[in-house]
């Protein structure tokens, strides 16, 4: 909250309290209904250790689950604002699509209006105040605990008893309330109450962040009387415009994706409520309809309220489901991805620093950002586009033909293409590791080094651009030779990475393929130092380009395995049981070497036909 | 009463070893698959490479047979010693 916003709020509230025991007690019924919701978050968050993003990814494949998936957790957890955060955090670090993301808030849309039929159901009919006690109790015994379920457990149902301990002092103030002063005396009747009603509503919900709180203050307010029903329907409408303040803070922090599901939430909340204000008398037609085949007594506003909450939010549902990818490519008009200056990290999302696996998960796709963008400076350097990977005979041809020298800026490209994406993946790993269990940190730390060796592949692109230059426009073709095959090795290398990633997609053993790729590292880097001393004592080349090549090489081979440990830590996934037995057969150094060796003898030489 | 707890007890040992025979089984049939998938792949190298003309390509195929041959001989020694054990 603003800090000057807070400086008036507190003489008001203040000024409030003093002016009527009532209001203080409403107000404390709020309060601590709010802090219910957020000790029911806080106890959710500790059951979302990896569990809560698994059944997300596997619950979430069509737009129809992950409707599902929305309106079951929004009426679990009670907090469409909470699951709201949870789509954008996963949106942002690339988990979910935004076709998935919209059906979840359209499921979250449906689902949190349960709440208002606990709250008018139950809140209102039962003493609710005697459940609360003993969940206090349990709540608070459970959060003692050093067990980290346990302790969510009892957050949980701190929470639940917060919440009914809130209802509770907030009926029992209205009723008090009653006799002192007639909020039903401020009715306005007509579209000017209705538009003045739904400012005041959304109003409400934005100051407190929670629809719930606005739904729980109009339905005891409407119960007793002390707002007309109409009014009220007004203020359940601007509630739910309201919360879709939720998921626009959580998006200033998202990337676009995150910005275009916060806009679709305003759209899809701001239309639908646009829709029921135009259409308000038929709806509340319907909602008599429904409420008396319910059993629901005509008077009983505060059922009526939350069967109207529920209905208008099922219209909209029914209204604007079938058009998601329209929706889609609106967002996509409206909030345009640009091609940035400097690139930024695209999946680094504050609000997803809560949940661990997401956060290791965003951190990875992150890496791998960087893994393409280090990919296409170290082609470029040597003349090359990624797609030429693509045709691996042509690799030779395409870097012989080009003779000319290439200006390449590295520096210029790693300000731009790198160091903004490392500096903010580093910041994100350092503020997110202190908190952290074991699994998750040390998951972190291999991403950290992982980010190492491709800034390090890099630097050692930019010592070997420095004689890849000088020498391509050299007198001598045996130098030309040689520095041809350093670039097309290391182009070479990047293509079967490329291919070891598909390996991993069609699970054809990459594990293994791994060793393959690291014997032909030390394969060429022999075969190349080799060839290099040939030309010396052939005298084909000075011993003083001699030795340029030489380091040279020594750049190509780190490069080479920077490349490689880069793309085992971000490609592989070492946790299934084939992975497993693959893992019994990897050769280790030595065996390695071995084979290396084998190779390498004069009989291996020519090619087995 | 006693002789229902040794019989019990007994029951729950047979449970025991068939769950870890049926766990050295299934390690066993996955092994084999991946010998399987490795013959393959040494099939498919060893035709690549009598595609191949450029010399880097051919001494990184031959490199790979080995490597996948190396495995193999790993793996089957692996499959021999899992085999002995299931008959122990």
């Amino acid at each position: 909250m603003h800090k000057a916003f807070l400086l008036l709020v507190i003489p008001l509230l203040s000024y409030g309290f003093w002016l009527s025991e009532e209001f203080k007690g409403i107000a404390a019924g709020v309060s601590i209904f709010l802090f219910g919701m957020l000790s029911l978050e806080q106890g959710f968050k500790a059951f979302t250790g990896g569990a809560l993003e698994r059944i997300l990814q596997k619950t979430t494949n069509t737009s129809w689950k992950s409707f599902g998936f929305g309106f079951l957790s929004a009426a679990l957890m009670q907090s469409s604002g909470l699951v709201s955060i949870i789509t954008i955090s996963f949106l942002s670090a690339g988990l979910l699509d935004l076709v998935t993301g919209i059906g979840i808030i359209f499921g979250s849309n449906l689902g949190t209006t349960t709440g208002a039929w606990l709250i008018a159901g139950l809140g209102l009919k039962v003493n609710i105040a005697t459940y609360a006690m003993p969940l206090l109790v349990f709540g608070v015994l459970g959060i003692f605990q050093s067990s980290k379920h346990l302790k969510g457990a009892g957050y949980l149902l701190t929470g639940l008893g917060f919440l009914l301990l809130g209802i509770h002092y907030m009926k029992e103030s209205f009723e008090h309330f009653e006799a002192t002063i007639n909020l039903a005396n401020y009715a306005m009747p007509g579209i000017k109450g209705l538009l003045i009603y739904t400012a005041i509503g959304t109003l409400a919900t934005i100051i407190m962040q929670s629809s719930h709180a606005t739904m729980l203050l109009t339905i005891t307010a409407v119960s007793v009387h002390q707002i007309n029903y109409d009014n009220a329907m007004a203020l359940v409408i601007g509630a739910n415009i309201g919360t879709t303040i939720t998921a626009i803070i959580a998006s200033f922090g998202a990337n676009i994706q995150g910005k275009r599901l916060a806009g679709s939430h305003l759209l899809i909340n701001l239309l639908t409520g646009i829709i029921v204000l135009l259409f308000i008398k038929p709806f509340g037609n319907a909602v008599d309809i429904i409420s008396a085949s319910l059993g629901i007594a005509a008077s009983d506003h505060a059922m009526k309220l939350a069967t109207f909450h529920s209905l208008f939010n099922l219209a909209g549902v029914i209204i604007f489901f079938p058009f998601i990818n329209q929706q889609v490519l609106l967002l996509e008009s409206i909030f345009i991805e640009k091609r940035p200056a400097i690139f930024k990290p695209k999946y680094l999302d504050v609000s997803a620093m809560d949940f661990p696996e997401t956060v290791v998960e965003s951190v990875r796709l992150e890496s791998i950002h960087l893994y393409e963008n280090a990919i296409h400076i170290i082609l470029h350097t040597f003349g090359l586009r990624k797609r030429d990977l693509q045709e691996s005979d042509l690799l030779q041809q395409l870097i012989g033909q080009n003779s000319r020298p290439i200006e390449y800026d590295i520096d210029a490209v790693y300000e731009r293409r790198i160091k903004g994406i490392y500096s903010a993946i580093i910041a994100f790993i350092s503020q997110a590791d202190f908190t952290w269990k074991m699994d998750q940190s040390s998951k972190l730390s291999w991403l950290r080094e992982t980010n190492q060796h491709l800034v390090e592949a890099i630097k050692d692109t930019k010592h070997l651009q420095k004689n890849w230059t000088r020498f391509r426009t050299s007198n001598n073709q045996a130098t030309i030779n040689e520095y041809n095959k350093i670039a097309y090795q290391i182009a070479l290398h990047i293509q079967q990475i490329e291919n070891f990633r598909h390996e991993i997609e069609s699970n054809e053993l990459p594990l293994l393929s791994l060793d393959a790729l690291k014997a032909n590292i030390k394969n060429d880097d022999i075969q190349m130092n080799r060839a290099i001393e040939t030309l010396i004592r052939e005298r084909q080349i000075t011993p003083e380009t001699g030795s340029s090549l030489i380091n040279d090489s020594a750049y190509m081979y780190s490069i080479k395995k920077n490349l490689l440990k880069a793309a085992e830590t971000l490609f592989l996934h070492s946790g299934t049981s084939a992975a497993k037995i693959e893992q019994q057969l990897t050769l280790n150094e030595a065996e390695i070497n071995e084979v290396v060796h084998t190779v390498d003898t004069p009989s291996m030489h020519q090619p087995d036909r | 009463m006693k002789t229902m707890k040794i019989e019990k007890l007994l029951h729950k040992l047979q449970a025991f070893f068939d769950t870890e025979k049926h766990r050295k089984m299934q390690h066993i049939q996955e092994l084999k698959k991946v010998l399987l998938k490795l013959k393959k792949k040494e099939r498919k190298i060893t035709h690549v490479l009598q595609q191949a003309n450029d010399d880097c390509l051919i001494r990184h195929y031959q490199t790979e047979l080995e490597i996948i041959r190396a495995q193999r001989k790993k793996g089957i020694e692996v499959l021999h010693h899992l085999k002995k054990l299931k008959k122990s």
